[in-house]
């Protein structure tokens, strides 16, 4: 563990050099810009620019392709508070409090706390990878299709209710976000479903048009179909004192924060969709435990520090299986393999002893990155808030234009965007009647992921349930659920007994 | 400024794009200039795949030689049908390029498409991967022949992962276990690198895959080769056999290649084939081939077109096979 410390100042040296500094900011920098533009996430930002990289040594066409990762995790959470558009999977939870907190005239507190606790998130991250990572990933391995599925049913029942809802309403927009995801080529055995022949409904729903759809589509049409004369408003004048965050601000977020990471940390160790189960965990929590849970749904500031935190410290810990043992969780993980490949460095078990320069340089970069990111966003607050001075007949068009863009930029597709423009219909309607987005997106990302690990398992043991009893963490996961339905019931059972 | 002064100068911008556009919609498909604008060449999947990353690459190499600017476009989805459907679709003017891939030759057979490899002129063959099943280094067969052996004593109980049902490497898992007269228990995932964590982790018995993917963990000796389909033993790997050398007739690899729309004038192919090929002989693209583990295959286009008709009728023959 000391050695690991030594090391860490030795990556320090290397990633202060002047030249590296420059790419880590190049790379945060990037990152955001990627981030704030809907659709565009870390994924096509980093493939987009590994080819840039080609001609840099391993260290620091590393630290910036991390620099984009993290940049990218932050800079969705500008415009989920704004213009209540997630950009990725990640800041769909953001955009349930942040953006209310804006429409509050808040939107700069909001603005500070996700950068604050994407930075505490990544720094408690940081170390963590450095003092426990070895163990942490060989346990990560355990996972397979039973234990997988295990915790998306888990995942399913405690956080399908996640916005707090009625819980009718909550568990029908998760079956539709379940319908949803059948839609395609099925996964496991290739056969077309619900593809009416085009191959395009093929490739099945794509995620960000649902999500830039119900968000934000349906935002500027339901603004749209209220009385003409408040086009004429902004969307509301924020007071310039409260541009930055109060001392209760800042002790109301301080705990979600922590929670956030600790949250983000362990998930983001577990192979598949951590930043989703992240940040909407970390929210349900925080929903739980809120001191003033009237708040919530109304814009609660912890509702914002917890996720923005959470899917920061997720993004940190998937780097711990891919460096330590040279396996990708995720995609961005993925990618960033690749691109390791292409510069001759190969991650896995023999990284940390046979490059350790470029392994710590990297490790340091990220806490330094984190730094940089606070640096470059905090100033940019009152600027960002502003945008929210600009009358809605001006503002509201240029969302639209802003959707339009981002949503083309992910596959450079138009359907993509009508398909956008109809969810984004399906969003007012559902608005109308008081339905939420968040658990419908919950289907929609883990369905065919619960899907694919159940028949994988059932696969593996020809046909035997057995196979989710039998394993201990499988089991663990399962009785975990079993306990969280039946409490409640057991607890109401008590209290009639006396 | 209100909005008749503005109108003059909107009319202006008006008819310079008019004109613009006339004047591209004018340029003569001559072959001497071509090319005259950059060249794209579609991806059919998401960035960061193996095809993907080849491509890039190539593309960054290529474009001295050809003297335009050439320009990657990623257009994902229906495991590859979205983008070779456009690609097949589009103007024959050598400046929208598809990369021609196994799936190519299979998905045909799979699901309701409007293309197959003959919607394409073929141009130049760039990477060949071996396909090989990789088994846990701590696995009890030491060879391909106990390997071998223990699947036809016991069908159904190995299972072998692959990277997506109905893809290149499962169908060639399920020819191999037709042509050693086994059965394995196919277990698919999205992705060859999902496969081979399972694999990693010990909830498959072995994965079939194609290099880069799980190479670095052989080489780090925690995975091994147990069955290598390829014709010649691999580089980084000189004490592998093959398959055929262990005496079972079997040899199976994966292509990635580059085709235009059917269509396309034969002088534009041999321009765009002549950069390639420059390109692929290019030391920074066979540089990074090779930190890649990607093994690099140059064929011509008429060859290229004979290799994507012989394994449409091969893999025809297997989808069938499996659907029953």
């Amino acid at each position: 563990m000391l050695e690991s410390l030594q090391y860490l100042l030795g990556g320090f040296a290397v990633a202060m050099t002047a030249q590296n500094l420059l790419y880590c900011f190049a790379g945060a920098l990037v990152g955001t810009l990627v981030g704030v533009l809907p659709g565009l996430g870390p994924i096509a930002g980093i493939a987009l620019l590994i080819p840039a990289t080609f001609g840099l040594n391993p260290t620091s066409a590393l630290i910036m392709l991390a620099g984009i990762y993290y940049g990218a995790m932050y800079g969705g959470s500008t415009t989920s508070i704004l213009m209540n558009v997630p950009g990725e999977t990640a800041s769909v939870m953001t955009c349930v409090e942040g953006h209310k907190m804006a429409q509050q005239g808040r939107a700069g507190p909001a603005l500070s706390i996700a950068a604050l606790g994407s930075f505490i998130a990544g720094t408690i991250a940081t170390f963590g990878l450095v003092l426990i990572a070895r163990p942490l990933a060989d346990a990560a391995l355990a996972f397979g299709p039973p234990e997988f599925a295990a915790l998306m049913i888990f995942a399913f029942v405690v956080l399908s209710n996640v916005t707090g809802g009625t819980l009718l309403k909550s568990l029908i927009m998760v079956v539709v976000g379940l319908i949803l995801g059948t839609m395609g080529m099925d996964p496991v055995a290739g056969n077309e479903r619900f593809s009416f022949d085009s191959a395009y409904l093929l490739g099945g729903i794509e995620f960000v048009a649902v999500a830039i759809g119900v968000f934000g589509i349906g935002e500027v049409l339901s603004n749209v179909a209220e009385p003409p004369e408040q086009l004429e408003q902004t969307v509301v004048v924020p007071r310039f004192r409260d541009l930055y965050p109060t001392m209760t601000d800042l002790k109301r977020s301080m705990v979600a924060i922590l929670r956030g990471t600790g949250i983000g940390f362990i998930t983001g160790l577990v192979p598949g969709p951590a930043p989703v189960i992240a940040t909407y965990a970390s929210y349900m929590v925080e929903r739980r435990y809120a001191k003033y849970p009237d708040e919530f749904g109304h814009g609660a500031i912890e509702g914002v520090a917890g996720p923005e935190a959470a899917n920061n410290a997720a993004a940190q810990s998937a780097y711990i299986p891919l460096f330590v043992i040279g396996v990708p969780f995720g995609p961005v993980p993925a990618i960033l393999l690749g691109a390791l490949l292409i510069h001759g460095v190969t991650p896995g078990p023999l990284l940390i002893t046979e490059s350790p320069q470029l392994f710590w340089a990297v490790v340091a970069s990220m806490y330094i990155g984190n730094f940089i990111l606070l640096l470059l966003n905090l100033p940019f607050v009152p600027l960002f808030a502003s945008m929210l001075l600009i009358p809605k007949r001006v503002l509201l068009p240029l969302i639209m234009a802003f959707c339009v863009t981002g949503m083309f930029s992910v596959n450079n597709s138009v359907l993509d965007i009508w398909m956008m423009l109809v969810f984004g219909a399906i969003g007012y309607v559902l608005r109308g009647w008081a339905y939420e987005g968040a658990p419908l997106l919950l289907g929609l990302v883990l369905g065919p992921k619960l899907e694919v690990a159940f028949r994988q398992s059932l696969m593996i043991s020809q046909g035997d349930f057995s196979i989710f009893l039998t394993r201990p963490v499988s089991s663990g996961l399962l009785l975990a659920t079993a306990a969280f339905l039946l409490l409640p019931v057991f607890k109401a059972g008590w209290r009639r007994l006396r | 400024m209100n909005a008749l002064d503005r109108l003059p100068s909107l009319r202006a911008a008006a008819s310079l794009c008019t004109l613009a556009v006339v004047a591209a919609m004018s340029t003569p498909l001559n072959a001497q200039q071509f090319p005259t604008k950059e060249v794209q060449i579609l991806i059919p999947y998401a960035p960061g795949g193996a095809t993907d990353l080849v491509f890039r690459a190539l593309a960054a190499s290529s474009q001295k030689y050809l003297g335009q600017a050439v320009v990657v476009v990623n257009r994902a989805g229906g495991g590859g049908a979205v983008g070779f459907n456009e690609g097949a679709q589009a103007k024959p003017d050598g400046y929208t390029l598809t990369t021609a891939v196994t799936p190519l030759a299979i998905l045909p057979h799979q699901v309701k498409t409007t293309f197959s490899y003959q919607n394409f002129a073929p141009i130049i063959n760039v990477v060949q991967d071996p396909a090989m099943l990789q088994v846990q280094a701590a696995a009890p067969w030491k060879t391909t022949k106990e390997f071998v052996d223990y699947a036809r004593q016991n069908p159904n109980t190995i299972t072998v992962g692959n990277s997506g049902a109905g893809g290149g490497v499962h169908l060639i898992a399920a020819a191999f276990e037709h042509a050693i007269g086994a059965k394995f228990n196919h277990i698919p995932f999205a992705g060859g690198g999902p496969s081979v964590t399972a694999l990693l982790g010990g909830h498959v018995n072995a994965v079939s895959v194609s290099p880069p993917e799980g190479i670095a963990h052989v080489k780090a000796g925690k995975l091994k080769i147990i069955a290598l389909f390829s014709d010649k033993r691999m580089a980084d790997f000189p004490d592998v056999p093959t398959v055929r050398e262990q005496g079972i007739d079997f040899s199976m690899s994966q292509w990635r290649g580059l085709a235009a729309p059917k269509g396309t004038p034969p002088e534009i192919i041999k321009i765009l084939h002549d950069a390639f090929k420059k390109g692929m002989e290019d030391p920074t693209f066979i540089k990074s081939a090779e930190s890649m583990s990607v093994t690099l295959s140059y064929v011509g286009p008429a060859d290229f077109g004979k290799l994507m008709a012989a394994d449409h009728e091969r893999y025809a023959k297997l989808v069938a096979e499996l659907k029953k």
